[in-house]
C-alpha cells in the first residue's frame, strides 16, 4: 500500500523537530509512536474522554482529533514537558497531595487541561474549574479530589509556571 | 490509506485546488467532525484540504450594517468575543455549553454549519440573526440564507469547488437573548433539542419584536414565525409562555410528523420554551 507522507516542523516541549509522517495519522499517533512520548493516552479516540489532551500554542486540545499534519509550525506541549530535570511540577505535586491520582490514566490529560486553564484564569470559582475539566473523564476519583487539587494549585503561584 | 494532505498558502490557492480537485477533496478546519468520520471509516477521501490556517477566514468584525464572522472562527473565539456579547449574545451562548474546552479550542463555526448535522448548536442563533452564508470559489461568491444551507440531515448545499468563507449576521442589541439545549448529558452533549431567541419589549413590558428558531428536533433549522407572531404585541405572563410553548410543539409536529420520540419531545419543547423565556416575565 502506498503511504503518502508529509513533512512537518514543530516545537515539542521546547525542542524543534522536523519529521516525515504519514498524511492520515493523528497528532496523538505522532506524539506516541513517532516521538515515542507515551504520556499522552488514547482512551476513546473520538474526543470524549480527554486522556489525549495536549497543549498546542498554549491551548488544550484533544490530540486524537487533530491531524498530525496540523502540528506544522505549532508549539506543542505534552505531559513530558511539564516536569523539569526529573523533578515534578508543583501542579503534579498538588495532584498527588490531594489524592487526585488513582489509576492515573486520566492524569496526563487532566494536567494539560489544568495547566492551560491556570495560564488564562486568575481567580476561577469551583464552577469554572468544573467547566474547564469537563472534557476530561476520570473513572476512579469522582472528580472532587481533582477539583480540590486545582483549588490548592490556585493558592500557589509556582503552579502556573513551567514551559 | 491513500490520502494526501494539502495546506494552501492562501485562499486563492485553496480555490484553485478545489476547482481542479473538488470532487476528490474534503475540507478540514478544526477536524472535530472529519477526524471522527475518518476513524470510523465513514469518510474516505483522496485529499484533505486544510483551511484552518487561512487568515482570510478568521475573525469577527462589524462591517457597515453587518456583523461578519469568519468561517474558521473557533467556538472559543465566539465564547470570548465582546462584539458578540453586544450584538449576537445568543450565538455566544451557544458556545457556552458546546462540547468541551479542548473541542471549543479548535472546532469552527464553518465546520459546524457545513457538517449540516441537525444538532449544530450555532445554527439556531444564526437563524434568528437572519444570517447569510458566504459560499466562495474560483468563480466568485454567492450568499445563501442559513436556513437553506442544509438540504437535509448531513446534506449541504455547497458545491464541491466552494468554501464557506464567512457568515453575515444582522447585529441586534436585544433586551433579552438566549440559547438553550437539551442533550444526553450536560457536557459534551450533542443536542436533542435546541432553541434560540431574541426579544425586545416596550416600556409597558409588551413584546415589540421577537425572533425564534428551533434546532435539532427538525431535520433542518426553522425560524418559527407563527410563534413569533403569536407572542408579539402581548405582555409576557406565565400563561402566555405556556400557550406559546404549546403552539411551538404543534408547529414542530407539523414539520416532523408524529414520530415515536414525540412523546418525549412535545413536553420537552414546551418546557424548554417556558424555561428559556421565564426570565422575561
Ligand atoms: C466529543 C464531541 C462533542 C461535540 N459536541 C458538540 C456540541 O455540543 N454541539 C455541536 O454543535 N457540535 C458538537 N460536536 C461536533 C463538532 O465539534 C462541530 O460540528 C464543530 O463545529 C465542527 O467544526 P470543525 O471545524 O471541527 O469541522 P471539521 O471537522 O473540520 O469539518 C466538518 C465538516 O465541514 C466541512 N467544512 C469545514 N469547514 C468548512 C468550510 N469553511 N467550508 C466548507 N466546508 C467546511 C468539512 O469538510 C466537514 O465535512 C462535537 C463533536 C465531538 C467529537
Ligand atoms: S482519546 Fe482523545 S478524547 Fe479520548
Ligand atoms: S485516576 Fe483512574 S481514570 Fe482518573
Amino acid at each position: 500500500m502506498n503511504q503518502n507522507t508529509v513533512q512537518i516542523e514543530f516545537t515539542i516541549n521546547g525542542k524543534k523537530v522536523t519529521t516525515n509522517i504519514p498524511s492520515h495519522v493523528t497528532a496523538l499517533h505522532v506524539i506516541r509512536e513517532i516521538m515515542g512520548l507515551k504520556g499522552s493516552k488514547e482512551g476513546c479516540g473520538i474526543g470524549e474522554c480527554g486522556a489525549c489532551t495536549i497543549q498546542v500554542d498554549d491551548k488544550a486540545v484533544n490530540s486524537c482529533l487533530m491531524l498530525g499534519a496540523q502540528l506544522h509550525n505549532r508549539d506543542v506541549m505534552t505531559i513530558e514537558g511539564l516536569s523539569k530535570e526529573k523533578k515534578l511540577h508543583p501542579l503534579q505535586e498538588k495532584f498527588i497531595e490531594n489524592h487526585a491520582v488513582q489509576c492515573g490514566f486520566c492524569t496526563p490529560g487532566l494536567l494539560m487541561s489544568t495547566h492551560a486553564f491556570l495560564k488564562e484564569n486568575e481567580n476561577p470559582d469551583r464552577q469554572e474549574i468544573t467547566r474547564a475539566i469537563a472534557g476530561n473523564l476520570c473513572r476512579c476519583t469522582g472528580y472532587q479530589q481533582i477539583i480540590t487539587s486545582i483549588e490548592a494549585a490556585l493558592q500557589d503561584e509556582s503552579c502556573r509556571g513551567g514551559e | 490509506m491513500n490520502m494526501n494532505y494539502v495546506r494552501p498558502r492562501d485562499l486563492a490557492e485553496a480555490f484553485a485546488f478545489l476547482a481542479e480537485n473538488g470532487r476528490d477533496t474534503t475540507i478540514i478546519a478544526g477536524g472535530t467532525d472529519v477526524m471522527v468520520d475518518l476513524r470510523s471509516g465513514e469518510l474516505d477521501t483522496r485529499f484533505l484540504l486544510d483551511i484552518s490556517r487561512l487568515d482570510e477566514l478568521k475573525g469577527i468584525r462589524l462591517e457597515g450594517e453587518n456583523l461578519v464572522v469568519g468561517a474558521t472562527t473557533t467556538l472559543s473565539d465566539i465564547y470570548h468575543s465582546e462584539l458578540l456579547t453586544q450584538y449576537a449574545p445568543a450565538l455566544q451562548k451557544s458556545a457556552y455549553n458546546f462540547a468541551s474546552t479542548q473541542i471549543r479550542n479548535v472546532a469552527t463555526i464553518g465546520g459546524n454549519v457545513a457538517h449540516c448535522s441537525p444538532c449544530g448548536d450555532t445554527v439556531p442563533p444564526l437563524v434568528i440573526h437572519e444570517t447569510k452564508v458566504v459560499f466562495s470559489g474560483k468563480k466568485g461568491e454567492r450568499r445563501i440564507p442559513i436556513e437553506e444551507v442544509a438540504t437535509g440531515p448531513y446534506r449541504c448545499f455547497l458545491e464541491k469547488d466552494e468554501i464557506i468563507t464567512a457568515f453575515i449576521l444582522k447585529p441586534v442589541e436585544a433586551d433579552f437573548a438566549d440559547f438553550q439545549k437539551i442533550g444526553r448529558r450536560k457536557d459534551l452533549a450533542i443536542s436533542r433539542l435546541s432553541m434560540a431567541v431574541m426579544v425586545d419589549r416596550d416600556s409597558d413590558g409588551i413584546i415589540s419584536s421577537m425572533k425564534f428558531s428551533l434546532g435539532a428536533c427538525t431535520p433542518t433549522p426553522h425560524r418559527m414565525t407563527a410563534v413569533e407572531e403569536f407572542m408579539t404585541g402581548k405582555k409576557v405572563t406565565c400563561e402566555l409562555l405556556f400557550e406559546g410553548g404549546k403552539l411551538l410543539a404543534e408547529k414542530m409536529i407539523e414539520i416532523t410528523g408524529r414520530r415515536p420520540s414525540i412523546i418525549y419531545k412535545e413536553p420537552a419543547v414546551q418546557g424548554l420554551f417556558v424555561r428559556m423565556l421565564y426570565p422575561v416575565v
